[in-house]
């Protein structure tokens, strides 16, 4: 387990923030470097076995970056499942979240295009998150599929969420599988150039198929369902809870840069959901000591049953938390 | 023919026939010289890649079961329990007295008790021969990952020496080894929620399992299962069955999200009423 110091590294934050000086220093140690490819350029990757680039090993995706750039119009507590500000929810509402080895890079986003940082969601989207986030007390299908325990999706399983923040990828001939900590999932890649399984198939986390592009690992996703989120955790702010349809498609490219970094690029692209296709940029850190926990998520779920019948006692009369 | 003639080649015939196909259902014996058809990785290490399948009626229950009715009477003859015949060595479940009780107790209770009604994590050995698919990745440096299609469960077996697991949990820590072309895998640090199979067979959170996968032919694994549990049964005891190579074009593993189909029986006395509920009977399931 790395060992963690919340008050620490709140004061290296606050240091870094402050201080110009520091946050040079900042960013000669940050892992992401600004060009992908001129890195790739001088360091070579080591190859696995049957010559593929070498990915496997232990990664986390601890970040101090902000997903979006933030807004005077955003809602952080409504985001966060605060819906009359009494402090009930989901999670907290700060992005910053149990995020306390962050690592710092120069992105004031992870959201890297449109320039602006903004996810360009459509109205109706924003609309259909509210009304879920409003109702979680009546159905369950109104939670994000995490709180459900069934994913975090795809790509959203790879957006920081502040624990849980650990995953591991290993490489067979024709194959990169990427073992993620949170919900215990496995998703395995084929890279024979097999075509998508196309037709009626309807999956939560979409039909990945991989190649590679020189050192880079590129998976193309189609085939989702419309019952997942783009992405499910708080530390994703306005995203979270935004639906996907079925015309999802998503692209996702892991460079290994050096030793201890993998840039993960991601386009995002859903013409029912999205005014236009999106791309998030952010670094996994290798980190070989972290030890992944088993996740077991709806084996331990009282979140959902314990909201519902706070719905039900609700219904029935009794005070809400903000009248206690 | 005499009658004693034809006993004798019947017996005789027999007793070829088993000779003939042991070998292919029982595995290679240990110490038996490593069979050339066996696939291999560039380390010489037998090379375990690909979609594996139990078949059989083990994960209805590992000891020999006669079929029966099913537990949804609309069902009828679709989720009726098929037949089997014994996995365990012996056929015999060394249960110590108040446990043998228990899972008398679990068996006719297993509607309510069996996790996997509730799509929980189904532990090991179970995850092994329960009835979905499930992917070897053998990796170059070692580590192997065994990814289930049930509940997106999954394990990373260290190769090598691991520190003893830091708390317990459902699916364990898998340590692997090779001895010769037999993949030995040691599980511990389990928990007491998973079962054996949908017969109530249980243990504790003392439950030592030592898997054995050989393989015998390219599609052919065999899978042997020592089973240790002091709190529960008087000694170790052993299952074994074949694992075999699913073939079929394309074959990957899905999606079996189990979740999203215990949601309503778990949680549906909480949902907010509509007006507009059916009841949830196997009348309301829409068949393709």
């Amino acid at each position: 387990m790395r060992t963690r110091n919340r008050g620490l590294m709140s004061l290296a934050i606050a240091a870094t923030v402050a201080v110009a000086a520091l946050v040079a220093a900042a960013g000669q140690e940050q892992t992401a470097p600004a060009n992908t490819a001129e890195v790739a350029k001088n360091w070579t990757p080591p190859r696995t076995p049957d010559g593929a680039p070498d990915l496997q090993g232990i990664w986390t995706n601890y970040t101090g970056t902000p997903f979006e750039v933030p807004d005077k119009s955003d809602k952080p507590e409504f985001y966060a499942g605060d819906l009359d500000g009494t402090g009930r929810g989901t999670g907290p509402s700060s992005f910053l979240n149990d995020t306390t080895d962050r690592q710092l890079t120069k992105a004031t986003s992870l959201v890297v295009d449109p320039p602006s940082g903004r996810v360009p969601i459509m109205p109706w989207a924003e609309e259909r998150r509210n009304y879920k986030l409003a109702h979680i007390q009546d159905d369950w299908v109104n939670f994000t599929p995490w709180e459900r325990c069934i994913t975090r999706g795809v790509p959203g399983g790879i957006f920081p969420a502040g624990y849980g923040s650990g995953y591991q990828i290993l490489q067979s001939p024709g194959y990169v599988a990427i073992v993620y900590e949170m919900i215990h999932e496995a998703r395995i890649i084929p890279l024979d150039g097999r075509p998508h399984l196309g037709g009626s198939f309807r999956l939560w986390n979409g039909d990945s198929r991989g190649h590679w592009e020189g050192n880079t690992l590129v998976v193309d996703i189609t085939g989702y369902n419309d019952k997942g989120t783009v992405a499910t955790n708080v530390a994703t702010q306005r995203v979270r809870a935004i639906p996907q349809s079925e015309e999802l498609h998503v692209v996702e490219r892991f460079t290994r840069v050096d030793e201890n970094t993998i840039n993960y690029d991601v386009v995002v692209e859903d013409p029912k959901v999205f005014t236009s296709p999106w791309k998030v940029a952010m670094p996994l850190h290798r980190e070989p000591d972290y030890q992944m926990f088993e996740y077991a998520c709806h084996e331990g779920n009282r979140a959902v049953p314990n909201t519902l019948s706070g719905g039900r006692a609700r219904d029935k009369g009794a005070p809400s938390a903000k009248t206690q | 023919m005499q009658n004693w003639v034809k006993g004798a080649v019947i017996a005789l015939v027999s007793v070829a026939g088993t000779l003939a196909i042991s070998p292919m259902i029982r595995g290679p014996v240990e110490g038996r010289t490593p069979d050339t058809n066996v696939l291999r990785s560039a380390d010489g290490k037998p090379n375990l890649n690909g979609i594996w399948q139990a078949v059989g009626s083990a994960n209805w229950n590992l000891q020999d079961h006669q079929a029966r009715t099913g537990p949804v009477l609309e069902l009828g003859a679709i989720l009726a329990v098929p037949a089997g015949l014994s996995v365990v060595e012996g056929n015999e479940i060394p249960y110590q007295p108040w446990a043998a009780a228990k899972q008398k107790e679990n068996y006719e209770n297993w509607l309510s008790r069996d996790p996997e009604v509730k799509c929980y994590l189904p532990g090991l050995p179970r995850a092994t021969y329960m009835p979905y698919p499930f992917q070897i990745l053998q990796t170059g440096n070692n580590d192997i990952l065994m990814a289930y299609e049930y509940a997106s469960a999954s394990r990373v077996i260290k190769m090598g020496k691991v520190e003893p697991p830091p708390v317990d949990t459902w699916m364990g820590q898998s340590a692997g080894r090779w001895e010769g072309d037999t993949l030995v895998v040691d599980v511990t640090g389990l928990n007491d929620q998973t079962w054996f199979d949908r017969a109530g067979n249980f243990h504790s959170e003392a439950l030592h399992v030592v898997e054995r996968f050989t393989p015998v032919s390219p599609d052919l694994l065999d899978y042997q299962v020592t089973i240790e549990d002091p709190k529960v049964f008087t000694r170790p005891w052993k299952i074994q069955m074949p694992l075999y190579r699913r073939q079929d074009k394309g074959a990957q593993l899905l999606e079996f999200k189990c979740v999203e189909f215990v949601e309503e029986m778990m949680y549906g006395h909480l949902r907010k009423k509509t007006g507009d509920e059916k009841p949830f009977s196997a009348a309301r399931l829409r068949w393709p």
